[in-house]
Order: structure tokens, then C-alpha cells, then sequence
């Protein structure tokens, strides 16, 4: 309401014996036609006196209110995201048709709870900008996109791979480091394949080891079949040409193709929008050929998978982190303090707390004492051993320390002069309840040569080698023919070649015929039985010969574990953790300069 | 007026307004494609009356603040025309007065399964309509896929508009956007705070 300059009380003026004195003064408001009105009357005081007074109404005396009624501009915050790929024609065929599900609802599930669920894409903080945060925020959710008619699911995803999938995908550094058999390998697919369909990217290149990369297409053909997928092989020529396709949006290489291809990734410009790094406790050494060339390598994301990120001591994730964030954790960091640091960056899950259903995994020791023939040789290696390391004095070396080592636990396994084995005589009876109960076992060592010995006198289990010496077109053959003929009863794997990315989880027994240095390679292998999929419960029996280097080193072996959890767990180290260059002559209670090991690997 | 000409088939949006115990109203509006991926999202600085507001408008500020100032700018603001705008909020529904789109409100819980073919076999001038009862005479409720909706009762041309465009709209859980639209202005006002304080 507001009076206008116009409408101002106008300026009045009377004499007395006038026959008409004023005695309103009115004021119009709000436009001509309004009529006069009494909303503010001015009463003028008559004089005695009869001379001519004069009042001037002027504005200042007129009190008004003003109230904008206007409506404020608005201030609005806009942003559009541009969609790519097969998503921007994508008009899902919804039936009208209500027995058809539709395209966005979530696959069925056990309980209305569980119908409710929704696994959102949460921002990282590693995301800065305001309008690349909105962009994950505003993202349906996992169990949206899946149910997506586009997108084919052979089997509905477990929650928390939902979870680590939704990790995974806003992620330009991110270490998924879920206990073997968790499936990492669906988990990263899956984000790899989302990310390729929203287009933000479209160059994806997954690097793994060697054995492993025709389960990676494997695994891509079941998960994404959609997706083109190469794997680079072949002699110099033909991988040139395999590194140029521009049509194939995935590429598969090993670590030592890779390492061969440095010169040519860089000779032709290659930029990766993603690169994937499988069994990422490979790049733990940074000053390896293999670390170099894939922190060589031009990206925008980079992503480890990996069971293991510690496999010795926190410097492997100091190590693997100089590939996704180079500088950013320090080598003495303590622990806990590290695993404040990456906390945002790996995800780490055990069997225990997502895979209730999952069936035990039970542990035995097998103490075995040595036969009398194997301690003869036993005590007698090791006396002439440390005798002479003694003798080399300051020219002794970690090397030298090692070899006794790796002569005393082959005595272990198989007596040389004898062929007696303790171990293998319980083994052997063990081996024997499993097939005449139908079951399958894996049985593992360090050495081909045990296995083969083992092979020689399990005949009649019909056992199949699987390790480092066999050729790779035949080791597939060599899995489908262990799962698939009963008369198989029996795989015998090294830890090399076996350990990592097999999935033989109709096994129902794992046997440790002696142990490797450091826990994490040990559970590798037992999780190649114990994994999703796994029809009953797993016994894992590890075999130990008492008063013996495989007892003390069992005992190192526990503290090592303690690293792990100080850095993946709120479990306080309870102890000493770590294999030392002292420990390690401290076996043989030999006297040593202090420092790190490096090649207890 | 916002048109509704040039609507792009499988786009729908979504209107909500949001309160905030000591900021006020904040709107946030969000286009999606027919697979559910954002295209667009919109939102207000936060919005609250002063007294001489409330005074004058009286009973018709809230529409006033839902429909005429939050939800015709932010309508305004979209680049892309969606086939249809969905809130969750009744009050937004007034937004529907200035603009040339129709508007129905996601009234809560899914539709059981099977009763969701009923009204969709039914013809759009045979939909169902809920006791007055429910959500007063004003309204009219009708059910689209797994979705209970209603409009304004003087707007009953909308329905039909709607179940028209039933074959892009029956799949989504109208209900679930607003979700991220609550999650996107809570980020976005995080994102302010930490600019100012920068």
C-alpha cells in the first residue's frame, strides 16, 4: 500500500465567517478512481482570532507504510548431466502388462525388507566439485540399474557386492580388497560395465596376472557379455595392432606384456579412462619393472583389487597406492595412522561378516614328527648349515640364510636319501577318506617336485598337476577335467601358479603340504575352495613337522597376520609383527645386522 | 507459462519442496530419462516469509510460496520438458496454475500387485477415484502402474493426460526420486556451506 506523489493532502486554507470551513482533509490512496475515504483524517483547530491562518499539509506530516509485495528473485542452482552412451535412446519397452516385471523395479527378492533395500552411489571425498557430486547423489540406485531390462544380470548380485560395487563406480582411486572369494572379480565388472554404459568410459584396460587372463574373459563374457573384450597376446606384431584397436573398449594384458609393451603404449599415445589392476600386491616392490610400467601408463581412475593389500608389512600399500595416489602415504606412517588415511580409499570385507551363509572353514594342525630317517637328515643339514653360515662370518647374507632354509623344509616334505616322508604318509590317508567319500581335495607346496613325488605315489587317486611348468592352453583343460571326471579326486597345485584366481569351490578340503612365507599367499589358496559357491563346509589341514624350521616359521606366520589387522581392523596389534632381517637368522639363532627383509615374498 | 509443447518422450520430473527448520523452504527439481538417469536438477536458495509475508497472504502463502515462487521458477528452469511432473508434496500441486504441464501428486505406498492392472485396463475416463475422505474433495486419486497418484479435482484433464503416457511411466517407483532429491540438496548445501566457509 503505498500513497503516490500525486494523492499528497493538498494544501488547504480558510477565512473565518467563510460559510464553509473544511473539516476533513482527505487523502485518495492507490489510484485515481479511489474515492475518498476516511482512513486519514487531518482535524484543523479553528482560531479565535480573525486573521487568516494558513496550514501546509505537506508529505513528511502523511504517515504511510510501505510493503513490497513483489516477489523476491529467486536464486536457483542448475545443473545438466550429459548422458552418453547407450543410456541417452534408451527407452525401456515397460509392459503395460503386470504379470511382465518392469524394467526399473528390483529383482525379486526374499523379504518385503529386502525388496526395500537400495545400495546408492555415495560421492568419495575425493570428488571436489559440487556438480560431480550431485551427479553420483542423483544416480538411481544399483539395484535400479541392474534391474534395468538393458542390462542382463546372470544372477542377482549378494548386498554387499552392491556395496562394493557402488564403491567402486564414483571411485578414481579405490583399492577393493575383499577376502578372497567375495567375488572382486564380478564387483569390478560390474562398475567397469556401468561406467562403460553411462559413458564415463570408454577405454578400460584390466591388467592381471598372466595365468589369469582367460578367467578374466570368462568372467567378462558371464557378467558383461555385451562388452567387446581383448586380451593382449601374441608376439610383438600382432599386440602392436591389439594395443591400437579402437573398438574394443576392454582390454585384458598380463603384467609382463605389459612391462614388454612399455615403449609401444608410449610410443602410441595410449590413455586409459580406467586401468584395473588385478592381484595389485604385484606393484608392492615400487622399484619393479612391473610397478613402473603400469604407473607408466596415462589414466583417469585407477582401481586395485586385491585380497592381500599387506602381505608383509604396510609398505606394500605404501607401494600400491604409489599407483592410484602417488605421495600420498608415506613409508613410516604407523598403522593405525595409515589406516585412518586410506579409509576412503580401499574397501575391505571378510567372509565372516557378509557371507553368514557362507559354510565354515575349519582349521587343523597336522603335527607331524619326522621319520626317523627324515630327522637323521634333518639334524644333519642343519648342523652343517649353521655351521656353515657361521663360518662365512660378516659374508653371510639373507640369501644364504634362505637357501638352508628351503633345504630344511624339502627335508621336511620328502627325505633326499630315503624318499620317507611323514607328512606324506598322513597325506596319503587322508587323501584316501576324501575319494572314498566322493569329495575332491587340493593339496599344495612350494615345489614341483614334491607335487610331482606326490603324483607318483597317489596313482591310484588319479591326481592332476596344476603349477608353474604346466603350459597355459592346457591348465584350463586340466580345471574342467578335475571338476568334471569323479575319478579326480585329487588337484596338486604350487602356490605359484594355483593361488590365485581359480574357482574350485566344489572342493571340500585344502591340505598345506608345507607352508609359504607369509599368511596371506596361504589364504589365497585356501580360498580357492572356500568361495561363493562352496557346497559344504572346507577343511583346511596344514601340515607342520614339529621341532622343526616349519614350526618356527608357523610362528612368525601368526605374527604377520597381526599387521594386517593393525591396519584393516580397530584390533590394537597385540604384538612384535613383522619378519625381520634378525628374525629370519634369529631361526638359527644367528647374529645379524638389523633391517628390513625384502625378499621374504 | 511453462509449455508443454516439445515434451521429450520417457522424460519425467520431479518437484518436491523441502523444509528446513531454520532455513526456510528449499525446492529441489529433478528431470530424469526414461532408464531413471538424471538429466537435470534444479534447486532454490532457501526461501523464508518475512512477517509482512505471512500477513498479507494469510491462508494463501503457502501456495503461494510452494506453487507460485518455488515451483513456477523452478519449472522455468529446465531445459528439457518432461512428459509429466510428479511431486510429493500436496501443496506443490498449486504450481500446476502456471503451468501448462500436468502435475499429480505420488501419494505414499506402492500399489499391491494385483491390483495394478486394474485401473490400467480401465479406460481413462473409468479411473478410480478414493474417498474424499482420504485427502479431501479436492483431490482426485487414481492408481498408474504401481503408483498411487491424484491431481487436483479441477484439473481432471491431467489425469488422463497421465494414464496416457502410462507405458513410460508404469515402470518407475515414482516414489523413489525424491529420495535423491532430498540427498542432492543436502549435498548442495553442504557444497554452499563449505564455499562460504572457503
Amino acid at each position: 500500500m503505498s500513497i503516490a506523489p500525486g494523492d499528497l493532502p493538498r494544501v488547504t486554507s480558510w477565512t473565518e465567517g467563510l460559510a464553509s470551513p473544511p473539516e476533513v482533509v482527505t487523502s485518495r490512496v492507490m489510484g485515481s478512481d479511489a474515492q475518498p475515504s476516511l482512513l486519514t483524517p487531518f482535524a484543523v483547530e479553528m482560531q479565535p482570532s480573525a486573521s487568516l491562518t494558513s496550514l501546509r499539509f505537506d508529505g513528511t506530516l502523511a504517515s504511510s507504510i510501505s510493503v513490497p509485495i513483489m516477489p523476491p528473485k529467486l536464486k536457483v542452482l542448475s545443473y545438466s548431466f550429459g548422458i552418453t552412451g547407450a543410456w541417452r535412446n534408451q527407452i525401456p519397452k515397460a509392459p503395460v502388462d503386470a504379470q511382465q516385471p518392469p524394467a526399473i523395479l528390483p529383482p525379486p527378492a526374499t523379504s518385503d525388507a529386502a525388496a526395500k533395500v537400495r545400495t546408492r552411489i555415495q560421492p568419495p571425498g575425493e570428488v571436489i566439485k559440487l556438480a560431480d557430486r550431485l551427479f553420483y547423489v542423483l544416480q538411481p540406485s544399483l539395484e535400479a540399474m541392474i534391474g534395468d531390462s538393458a542390462l542382463q544380470f546372470p544372477a542377482h548380485p549378494f548386498p554387499y557386492q552392491f556395496e562394493g560395487i557402488a564403491f567402486l563406480y564414483p571411485r578414481y582411486s579405490a583399492i577393493l580388497a575383499d577376502e578372497m572369494g567375495l567375488g572382486k572379480t564380478m564387483q569390478a565388472i560390474t562398475a567397469v560395465r556401468l561406467l562403460l554404459h553411462a559413458g564415463e568410459a570408454e577405454r578400460v584396460l584390466l591388467v592381471c596376472p598372466k595365468p589369469l587372463v582367460t578367467n578374466w574373459q570368462r568372467e567378462f563374457a558371464h557378467w558383461a557379455p555385451e562388452l567387446p573384450v581383448t586380451a593382449i597376446e601374441g608376439d610383438a606384431g600382432r599386440r602392436r595392432w591389439q594395443w591400437q584397436q579402437t573398438d574394443m573398449p576392454v582390454k585384458i594384458a598380463n603384467y609382463e606384456a605389459l612391462a614388454r609393451d612399455r615403449e609401444v603404449i608410449s610410443d602410441l599415445g595410449l590413455e586409459f579412462d580406467l586401468v584395473v589392476l588385478d592381484e595389485a600386491q604385484r606393484i608392492k616392490n615400487r622399484s619393479s619393472a612391473t610397478s613402473q610400467s603400469v604407473r607408466g601408463l596415462t589414466r583417469k581412475r585407477s582401481w586395485a583389487l586385491t585380497g592381500t593389500p599387506v602381505e608383509n608389512s604396510p609398505q606394500d600399500l605404501v607401494g600400491i597406492f604409489e599407483f592410484l595416489a602417488p605421495g600420498y602415504l608415506k613409508d613410516e606412517m604407523k598403522p593405525r595412522k595409515m589406516g585412518r588415511a586410506v579409509a576412503d580409499y580401499v574397501l575391505r570385507r571378510t567372509k565372516d561378516k557378509v557371507l553368514t551363509d557362507l559354510p565354515p572353514k575349519m582349521f587343523r594342525d597336522a603335527e607331524i614328527e619326522l621319520s626317523p630317517a627324515q630327522r637323521i637328515s634333518y639334524e644333519l643339514a642343519e648342523k652343517e648349515g649353521v655351521v656353515q653360515l657361521t663360518q662365512m662370518g660378516d659374508e653371510v647374507t639373507i640369501q644364504h640364510v634362505f637357501e638352508l632354509v628351503l633345504r630344511l623344509k624339502q627335508i621336511c616334505n620328502f627325505d633326499p636319501a630315503t624318499g620317507d616322508s611323514a607328512k606324506f604318509e598322513r597325506l596319503a590317508a587322508d587323501l584316501d577318506e576324501v575319494a572314498a567319500s566322493g569329495r575332491k581335495a587340493l593339496v599344495f607346496s612350494q615345489w614341483v617336485g614334491s607335487l610331482e613325488t606326490m603324483a607318483g605315489k597317489l596313482k591310484h587317486l588319479h591326481p592332476l598337476l596344476y603349477h608353474g611348468g604346466v603350459a597355459p592352453k592346457h591348465r584350463d583343460d586340466i580345471l574342467d577335467q578335475f571338476k568334471r571326471d569323479k575319478k579326480h579326486n585329487v588337484l596338486l597345485l604350487s602356490y605359484g601358479a594355483g593361488g590365485v584366481g581359480l574357482n574350485l569351490q566344489f572342493s571340500e578340503y585344502v591340505f598345506l603340504f608345507d607352508r609359504w612365507w607369509n599368511p596371506a599367499v596361504e589364504d589365497q589358496a585356501v580360498n580357492r575352495a572356500h568361495r561363493i559357491g562352496a557346497a559344504g563346509p572346507v577343511t583346511v589341514t596344514r601340515f607342520i613337522a614339529t621341532g622343526t624350521i616349519e614350526q618356527r616359521i608357523d610362528q612368525i606366520l601368526r605374527e604377520k597376520r597381526e599387521i594386517f589387522d593393525s591396519i584393516f581392523s580397530d584390533v590394537e596389534p597385540t604384538g612384535k609383527s613383522g619378519l625381520t632381517q634378525s628374525e629370519i637368522f634369529g631361526l638359527f639363532k644367528l647374529r645379524s645386522p638389523s633391517g628390513p627383509i625384502e625378499v621374504a615374498a | 507459462m511453462t509449455r508443454a509443447e516439445g515434451t521429450t518422450p520417457g522424460h519425467l520430473g520431479f518437484l518436491t519442496v523441502l523444509e528446513h527448520e531454520q532455513l526456510g523452504l528449499v525446492g529441489g527439481y529433478l528431470i530424469l530419462n526414461a532408464a531413471g538417469r538424471p538429466l537435470e536438477f534444479h534447486c532454490t536458495a532457501p526461501v523464508k516469509p518475512n512477517r509482512a509475508q505471512q500477513i498479507l497472504f494469510g491462508p494463501t502463502l503457502p501456495a503461494y510460496l510452494y506453487g507460485e515462487q518455488i515451483g513456477q521458477t523452478l519449472l522455468g528452469k529446465g531445459s528439457q520438458t518432461p512428459v509429466a511432473v510428479f511431486t510429493d508434496v500436496e501443496r506443490v500441486l498449486t504450481v500446476r496454475d502456471f503451468v501448462e504441464l500436468p502435475v499429480a501428486l505420488v501419494l505414499p505406498g506402492e500399489v499391491p500387485e494385483g491390483e495394478q492392472s486394474k485401473p490400467i485396463v480401465a479406460s481413462a475416463n473409468n479411473w478410480r477415484v478414493e474417498a474424499p475422505n482420504c485427502l479431501g474433495s479436492h483431490l482426485a486419486q487414481f492408481v498408474a502402474g504401481r503408483n498411487r497418484l491424484a491431481v487436483s479435482a479441477s484439473r481432471s484433464a491431467d489425469r488422463d493426460t497421465i494414464l496416457g503416457r502410462l507405458e513410460e511411466i508404469a515402470a518407475f517407483d515414482l516414489a523413489e526420486p525424491f529420495e535423491r532429491i532430498r540427498e542432492a540438496v543436502e549435498e548442495a548445501q553442504k557444497g554452499g556451506r563449505v564455499d562460504q566457509a572457503a
